[in-house]
């Protein structure tokens, strides 16, 4: 026996169920959250990686086709998208060994390490996106950066679109590590 | 690890048979000085990212060039709030590097009662929000960067790098600082996770 725990000399009925009860709820809770959030960003990198556009006309100067890949930061947000959207779902099964085991204190930590890391990472590619669909939507006078939203409308409404999806996901890792946090400091 | 535990007075609801006798137990140094070290750990990397934090926000701020000649055509004087992504950059890591300077105090008490849970909890808390805001700031600027380099051409977007060197290199330099300020919120609430688990 490690000499970790209060020697409790007696407790009311239900009280120690009562415990493992709210780090079971803390738990179930975790598990709905990165479902959510495996949906969120999916959806958001499937969105953004569908995006093409062609324009029925042409000239000399200007390019008529406009596809993610075209933005290299694009490219960025589709990755970072899908492999948070990979780790949410490998994350699973260890969400679902804290649920059945309300006492584990490794998987936890585990989780909070990975849940921190992949938190930078997309909230960098979800800003990194928001930075250039912002361009696209106001140009740079300064800089000569025409706004090509002007041309291409339904390739700027999806690549606004996309951008939710992701956001979705850094609010949910917010709330997980939160969760887990607190699920850890509760003896 | 030695424990001893301590039998504390009965008190009257105890003795009136309704609540249970509950004993503690005091830790000698073992739990007691990992978490302290674990505390003065999180103290100096909260003092490097504040460094970084300030150091990012300072030199995004003081960026402007001016080229010494001109024509019809071209703009030259580049300032970060000729672009709203800089603006944003500058504004959020002032305040990253602001709540880095308030929670100091908090680290403190930290160090000196290791075993305190609300102000640890506040912290991470606290912590997590700073690293979005912190990794959301370096990573807009990070793009705008990128283009300011290497330009697009499939948007007719040209690389203002070429003409302005000197404004080019300074915000690069902030956005790196930037992101050493946001490994070092990863560091610092993953370390509040290990101390917390010792809890």
């Amino acid at each position: 026996m490690k000499g970790d725990a209060p020697v409790v000399l007696g407790e009311p009925k239900g009280y120690t169920a009562q415990k493992a009860g709210v780090k079971r709820g803390i738990a179930i809770l975790d598990f709905i959250l990165r479902l959510v959030g495996f949906i969120g960003t999916l959806s958001s990198a499937i969105m953004m990686a569908t995006t093409n556009e062609t324009l029925p006309f042409f000239t000399q100067f200007i390019r008529f086709r406009a596809e993610y890949n075209d933005l290299p930061t694009f490219t960025f947000f589709v990755v970072a998208n899908a492999a948070v959207s990979a780790y949410f779902l490998l994350s699973l099964p260890l969400s679902i060994f804290n649920i059945l085991r309300s006492s584990a204190k490794n998987s936890r930590i585990i989780l909070i390490i990975f849940d921190t890391g992949m938190l930078a990472l997309l909230t960098a590619g979800s800003s990194a996106g928001a930075a250039i669909v912002y361009l696209a939507h106001r140009g740079n006078t300064k800089a000569n950066w025409l706004a090509i939203c002007q041309q291409f409308n339904s390739f700027c409404e999806r690549i606004s679109g996309s951008l939710i999806g992701s956001y979705v996901g850094v609010t949910v890792f917010i709330v997980l590590i939160l969760l887990s946090a607190s699920a850890l400091a509760r003896r | 690890m030695s424990t001893t535990i301590d039998i504390t007075e009965e008190t009257s609801a105890v003795a009136k048979g309704k609540a249970p006798l509950i004993a503690t137990t005091t830790y000698s140094d073992g739990s007691k000085g990992y978490k302290k070290g674990i505390a003065i750990f999180d103290f100096l990397l909260r003092l490097g990212a504040i460094v970084a934090a300030l150091a990012a926000a300072g030199t995004m701020g003081s960026s402007e060039q001016t080229l010494p000649f001109f024509t019809q055509f071209f703009q030259f004087r580049a300032s970060y709030d000729d672009l709203p992504t800089f603006q944003f950059f500058v504004i959020a890591m002032s305040i990253v590097g602001g709540y880095l300077v308030l929670s100091l105090p908090f680290s403190i008490v930290l160090i000196i009662r290791p075993s305190a849970v609300a102000p640890k909890m506040l912290l991470v808390a606290l912590d997590i929000v700073a690293l979005t805001l912190n990794a959301a700031a370096g990573g807009a600027a990070a793009a705008v960067v990128y283009l300011a380099h290497n330009g697009n051409s499939s948007a007719n977007w040209l690389a203002i790098c070429q003409q302005f060197g000197d404004f080019c290199q300074k915000v690069s330099g902030a956005v790196v600082a930037s992101f050493i300020s946001a490994v070092a919120l990863v560091f610092l609430v993953v370390l509040s996770g290990f101390a917390l688990r010792r809890h």
